[in-house]
């Protein structure tokens, strides 16, 4: 077909009034009619009563993450050195595993270093710990705002990296004639692609294919510095002349070829994303953002560390008696707080990042090592993006978002002879936001309810323990799945941003399918697996 | 009004091979004062759209002077009668032209302006063919004689302000210089008498001539590089000179005078460094500062560096791209790249591997994983020189790698017997997986986690390990105990990786290998147990000749060395397997045709694409080789795509976006012409365009060597299109044309470049070389030209648009409003480079230069 280009904007460079435009519901006139009908049914997208408009920010954890190293079931015989002999995680003989309450938080103090702790943190179910590399889960986890999903995965896994990744992103596992992503297809139903706005953003190598569609751009930058597109003619004059006949250069018609869509809405979405960010400081001196409690027993830290002097350190150079994250992952912290600036400072709806290195075939490590260093990114990213949004919140508050972990799979229960494990089945999920139920107390503190699910003594779909248990029981090898994955997402996407079910249905074609059992739980139709539905957690 | 659109050919007549072009279908007619406009649907590859009109109907019609700009064609006049037919004619683009640029933007880093010309008379035929016998074409890019160091004399011309010179370089390293002459006067024409003592170093050095510094102190006379006679001079300096005293100083005998004119002259050796070399008098009555560096295009000191195992991952980077941009074997060099990313292997797991598990010391570690990386690639290169060369022959390479052992963990797996368990150990299924997934059958097709589990306790074992180097393709050979330095007292000093000579090396360790019998592809109960007379079958959608047959592979090579039997058994086993042959037809297909090919096509339905058979050609070419000898010919499956219908469609061309490494190479080619001084206008700074922060870095992170994933860099083009890879493609862009190309400032030219390091293009001297009798002055010229060497698929039908849009750009100032006619400036200006670099950014930045 032809492309007929449209590219009646501003110039290519006027800047700062791109900040300015906002969703404009009044003029629905390019929006195509699907579109259109989808805005009258739901709320995703939309400012809802009280004028929050709600957004989900994602890190995916690419290469699979070892779930039963991230919340463990200490409270299965079966975990531990016989099946994990270099990298099972401890339980500390000092503590009581019994008692029920609130996670357990080492505090470094002012002489240990900041992961000194070497064993795993009770979270107090009785049952399950946490990974001490993930402690600074726990302030978030006892406010009562992160959900632990274990046994996370999907009917038919499959084992490869790319077939995985690809079914988590799409939302349809097995239907490989499914080609874009879930959050690609939320945002199509929120109505806003194709305006003068940005919706799903990422910061990373590539666009990612939750983001990644036909019909719309989403944004990908790896470096949101650099914005200032044509920073080689850097004068008014030659922006003026270059940018002008770019512009009419992109609106040129040509026959019709298999990426001429593709590259023609990725250079219109160039232009709209270059014009948003040139208002914004992405810059290193920009990143002031401080923790507003002690943490760690010091002083306040910056939130996201890109740097050693704002690594476990404050303004004032008060610093840590060790680093909260390790130093290779500043460059991750840039892409996240990029994420974090988008969502609080434009009207975009997603954004996320990836951390990459999960694949731990070998020398995973245990309490310390390779894993572990990975989750330490993890556990920061959600403590910070927490005070973050409490203590800078301009167009996004704490209790308008949601953060989800997303990981392709989980890895074998039985460490493999290199001293790493194997690709395998179910995993960890991590939710949190300030609507997020996770842990809860009644009036008097008491907890009430925990905020791990589907590890402890009393879940829904029980954990069996023991070497024939849910550790064993997919082909005898792997962690068996009590919750679909999508079922976190559905809920997240329905109940948090605001879609209705009708538009869930097409967003992750599984609800559609009775036979699926997402939202309500039952015995999965294809592998006859039990599965508990929704979590309970907005 | 009586209207009747037609949309009508005029290209069947041109004959074999005809083109398959699209009909341009007719929009819609609309009349402005009684002018005639038609709306239309372009059609690829047209150099032309024409109008026909007639008062009736049956009649061929004339041709209806007009105008078109895109899908819009005006009528200059009114129509005369108020009832006119009107027909819609495309003249294709010659099938050879389209075919030829095809070819040149995927069996080639793009074309280059020498390229195009060439394949007009030599034919794409005789192309394919050419490039399809890599070994013999001339190729002695990494040969020293070629482009290698080479003396070079440097002349310069200034006052005698002093008598003492000063030769030093900008930091620690050494330099060979020869024939130092200093005459009176401005130009030398070797009659007048050399002012210099002993400036061709015949005579050993004395403090009346040559006197060293502290920071010189170590250099000397030589005799192992001469320009002339039998020795030159060695300069070794431990850091950086500035002046006389760091410097290597002569105080020249007969003293200058400060008011004449002198010429002095030298030469000296270049070498792959970044260092300067600075001569002068004190004073600086004369000064040249010149950089060591010789021909920074040329792979050969890279080359060097990689042969002796001491060099970075960046000098095999910059050796790769340097290959891409100027080899004449530009399919071997695509091939290469797909091999490399094929079998991807990562430098810096390889690197961790030396540096935490070898004991090898830190600065040694990059040097190992670059010299792994290194031999497989040049194994792969061989192998492919060979005319029968299979997929089985590349397929083993990459397994017998030391850096594949390394990356996919197999270095470290064991299956023996442990008697703490009282069970085998679980072998690492990493690279059994993929290769099963993403090397050979393709995800989930042919074989399942129990097949897996079998082939991964095949390659228990295989491990890496310093082997002398005698021994280095003897997998049974121990470490070597050859000792670098054997006058070492300490037991542990002396037989430390580091005191032993040898290289590392593919190691098969019988004590790690799991000895039981392993069934590979057979089919099993519910319960998980091989069902050993049931090997799997080919599934049905293969049809013949395949369908149906068993594939079932028994291992027992029993507990001695004849374990290593396993793996090479496997790799024959599956290397010719119809899952294999799709998933590698299909791959290739993606690279040389477009994205849209898939795995999993039945090939027995009567539902076929153009995309199947083609997939289904290249499988029998692999099955049932033309010329006979093995299955998996490699030049067999590529010749049949490439003489196959769908690549010459015209839809087929530009159908695919560059990669990073494909887009660096091809904005080069594109301005690269061979001058008749045998330089070119274009050069290529490799180094830089792989560096961190370089073009490949920045648009995608394109780590060439390093790719943490094993399924190797994608080659859709949504991958590597988003925001903010596009905006780093301009930036590029922006920074090769204009950046450090000396341009007037007041012109908004920021003078450093970004991305684009030293790479350098010269558009101005390729116009020149290409546009005489003054046609360089017409902007009409100029666009016609750099149109059709950027975009030669396209057409000028199809490119009014952009010829509109340059002409005016040409024409206007470089404030963007005022008109400027280009005629006006002259060729060899700053105004005149400028307003030509600018419209060379703006081409290189559009939509379609990203497409091949």
């Amino acid at each position: 077909m032809n492309t007929p280009h449209i590219l009646t904007r501003r110039n290519f460079f006027s800047t700062a009034s791109g900040l300015a435009a906002t969703a404009a519901l009044s003029s629905l006139t390019d929006v195509p009619l699907f579109v259109q009908k989808a805005l009258a049914e739901g709320g995703l997208g939309q400012p809802d009563a009280n004028g929050r408009v709600k957004k989900l920010l994602f890190i995916f954890l690419r290469g699979a993450n070892d779930g039963l190293n991230n919340v463990i079931p200490h409270g299965d015989d079966a975990y531990g050195p016989k099946i994990r002999d270099n990298i099972a995680i401890p339980v500390d003989p000092t503590q009581s595993w019994n008692v029920q309450g609130k996670a357990l938080f080492p505090e470094a103090g002012t002489t240990g270093a900041t992961f000194a702790y070497p064993y795993s943190l009770p979270l107090g179910n009785g049952f399950a710990g946490l990974h001490p590399a993930l402690k600074f889960l726990t302030p978030v986890y006892n406010a009562g705002e992160l959900a632990l999903i274990h046994r996370v995965a999907y009917p038919q896994q499959s084992r490869s990296h790319f077939d995985s990744q690809a079914y988590w992103e799409t939302g349809a596992p097995r239907a490989n004639m499914v080609k874009d992503g879930l959050l690609y297809r939320a945002m199509v139903e929120s109505g806003r692609p194709g305006k003068n706005s940005l919706t799903g953003v990422s910061f990373q190598n590539s666009l990612p294919l939750l983001l990644r569609g036909s019909r719309a751009a989403m944004t990908n930058l790896s470096d949101p510095t650099r914005y200032d597109l044509l920073g080689v003619p850097n004068t008014l004059e030659g922006n003026l002349k270059a940018g002008r006949a770019l512009d009419a250069a992109t609106k040129s018609a040509f026959p019709g070829k298999v990426n001429r869509d593709l590259l023609q809405q990725q250079y219109e979405n160039m232009r709209r994303t270059l014009e948003i960010f040139a208002g914004m400081d992405f810059s290193e001196t920009g990143n002031t953002f401080v923790d507003g409690d002690k943490t760690d027993g010091n002083k306040p830290y910056y939130l996201f560390p890109t740097t050693n002097a704002k690594n476990g350190a404050g303004p004032s150079g008060n610093t840590n008696p060790g680093y909260v994250v390790p130093t290779s992952a500043y460059g991750y912290f840039n892409q996240l707080k990029s994420a974090a600036l988008v969502l609080n400072k434009t009207d975009a709806l997603v954004a996320g990042t990836q951390i990459d290195g999960w694949d731990t075939h070998s020398n995973q490590g245990g309490v310390t090592g390779a894993h572990a260093s990975l989750l330490q990114r993890v556990g920061w990213s959600i403590y910070a993006l927490r005070q973050y949004f409490r203590r800078y919140a301009d167009q996004c508050r704490w209790d308008d978002l949601v953060i989800v972990t997303l990981s392709e799979f989980g890895r074998t229960t039985i460490e493999n002879s290199d001293n790493g494990t194997d690709h395998a089945e179910a995993s960890v999920m991590y939710v949190a936001g300030g609507g997020i139920k996770g842990l809860r107390t009644d009036a008097t503190g008491k907890v009430t309810h925990s905020g791990v699910f589907n590890c402890g003594p009393s879940d829904p779909v029980a954990w069996q323990t023991g070497m024939n248990g849910s550790m064993f029981q997919s082909t005898g090898r792997y962690l068996q799945r009590a919750t679909d994955f999508r079922s976190v997402m559905g809920k997240v996407i329905r109940d948090h941003l605001g879609a209705s079910q009708e538009q869930l249905n097409r967003i992750i074609p599984g609800y559609a399918d009775p036979n699926q059992s997402l939202k309500s739980g039952g015995i999965q139709s294809q592998d006859k697996v039990r599965i508990t539905g929704e979590p309970d957690l907005i | 009004m009586k209207l009747i659109y037609i949309g009508w050919m005029l290209g069947m007549a041109l004959g074999w091979p005809r083109l398959v072009a699209q009909t341009p279908d007719i929009v819609s007619l609309t009349w402005t004062n009684g002018r005639p406009s038609l709306e239309f649907r372009l059609v690829p590859s047209v150099s032309d759209y024409r109008v026909r009109g007639t008062g009736t109907l049956g009649t061929p019609g004339s041709t209806v002077a007009g105008k078109q700009s895109g899908t819009f064609w005006t009528a200059e006049a009114a129509a005369d009668g108020d009832s006119r037919f009107y027909r819609l004619e495309s003249v294709p683009l010659a099938a050879e032209t389209v075919r030829a640029s095809t070819l040149l933007n995927r069996i080639a880093y793009g074309p280059t302006p020498d390229d195009l010309d060439r394949l007009a008379t030599l034919g794409t035929d005789a192309y394919i063919e050419e490039q399809l016998a890599p070994e013999k074409i001339l190729e002695n890019l990494d040969e020293p004689t070629a482009t290698g160091p080479v003396w070079r004399k440097i002349t310069v011309t200034g006052t005698g302000s002093s008598s003492k010179l000063y030769v030093y370089l900008s930091g620690a390293g050494d330099a060979y210089l020869d024939d130092f002459r200093l005459i009176a006067g401005a130009s030398d024409t070797g009659t007048a008498p050399n002012l210099i003592s002993n400036g061709n170093f015949e005579q050993p050095l004395a403090a009346a001539n040559w006197t060293t510094t502290t920071n010189t102190a170590n250099s000397a006379r030589t005799t192992d590089f001469v320009q002339g006679g039998n020795a030159s001079f060695h300069l070794v300096q431990a850091a950086a000179g500035s002046t006389g005293t760091d410097a290597v100083v002569q105080t020249i005998p007969t003293a200058l005078n400060a008011s004449t004119t002198y010429t002095l002259s030298f030469w000296y050796l270049t070498q792959s460094s970044s260092l300067q070399l600075t001569v002068r008098l004190s004073g600086s009555g004369i000064t040249i500062t010149v950089p060591l560096q010789g021909d920074a295009e040329s792979p050969v000191p890279y080359y060097a560096r990689l042969q002796d195992g001491r060099a970075t991952i960046g000098d095999l980077r910059a050796w790769h791209v340097l290959h891409a941009v100027q080899s004449r074997r530009q399919l071997a060099q695509i091939f290469q790249q797909f091999l490399e990313n094929h079998f991807v292997t990562e430098y810096s797991k390889g690197l961790t591997y030396f540096d935490e598990r070898a004991g090898l010391p830190n600065a040694w570690s990059g040097p190992e994983s670059t010299r792994q990386e290194f031999k497989e690639n040049l194994r792969w290169r061989k192998a492919f020189m060979a005319p029968q060369c299979t997929f089985h022959d590349l397929l083993k390479i990459s397994a017998e790698s030391p850096a594949m052992i390394i990356y996919l963990d197999t270095v470290l797996s064991r299956g023996d017997y442990d008697s703490a368990t009282k069970t085998n150990r679980i072998a690492n299924e990493n690279y059994a997986r993929e290769l099963c997934e993403l090397f050979a059958f393709g995800v989930d097709n042919g074989y399942d986690q129990g097949d897996l589990e079998q082939i991964s306790r095949a390659w228990t074992g295989w491990t890496v390990e310093l082997l002398s180097t005698n021994q280095a393709a003897n997998p049974f050979a121990p470490r070597t105990t050859v000792m670098i330095n054997s006058g070492l007292t300490n037991a542990t000093e002396r037989n430390n990786v580091t005191n032993l000579a040898g290289l590392w090396s593919f190691r098969y360790r019988t004590d790690r290998h799991d000895t039981r019998v392993k069934w590979v592809f057979y089919e099993r109960d519910t319960k998980g147990n091989i069902l050993t007379n049931s090997p799997k079958t080919v599934p049905a959608r293969f049809g013949p000749p395949w369908a149906g047959r068993t594939y079932g592979l028994k291992l027992n090579n029993g507990s001695t060395t004849n374990g290593i039997q396993d793996g090479y058994q496997i790799l024959r086993h599956m290397a010719d397997q119809p899952f294999t042959q799709e998933y590698l037809s299909v791959k290739l297909c993606r690279l040389l045709v477009h994205d849209n090919f898939h795995h999993g096509y039945d090939f027995t339905d009567s539902d076929t694409s153009p995309e199947e058979s083609l997939v289904h050609d290249c499988m029998l070419a692999w099955e049932n080789p033309q010329n006979g000898g093995p299955k998996g010919q490699m030049r067999e499956v590529l010749r049949v795509i490439l003489k196959s219908e769908l690549f010459r469609n015209p839809n087929t061309a530009a159908a695919k976006v560059k990669t990073p490494l494909e887009f660096a190479a091809s904005t080069l080619r594109a301005f690269r012409a061979v001058k008749p001084d045998g330089t070119t206008t274009a050069t290529a700074d490799a180094a830089n365009l792989v560096a961190s922060g370089g073009l490949l870095d920045r648009a995608g992170r394109m780590r060439l060597f390093d790719r943490a994933d094993p399924d190797g860099y994608a080659e859709d083009a949504g991958s590597w299109i988003s925001a903010g890879t596009l905006g780093e493609r301009l930036r590029y862009v922006q920074s090769l044309a204009l950046a450090g190309a000396g341009l007037a400032s007041g012109t908004g030219v920021r003078s450093s470049p970004d991305s684009s390091g030293s790479s350098r293009i010269d558009p101005s001297a390729l116009l020149t070389l290409r546009l005489t009798n003054g046609a360089n002055r017409s902007a009409e010229a100029v666009t016609d030209e750099l149109l059709r060497l950027l975009f030669p698929s396209e057409g000028a039908g199809n490119l009014s648009q952009y010829q509109a849009l340059a002409i005016q750009f040409l024409n206007t100032a470089d404030n963007g409003t005022t008109a400027s006619d280009f005629s006006r400036l002259v060729p060899g200006t700053k105004e005149y480079d400028g307003r030509v670099r600018g419209l060379v950014a703006l081409l290189l930045s559009t939509p379609r230069f990203q497409e091949q």
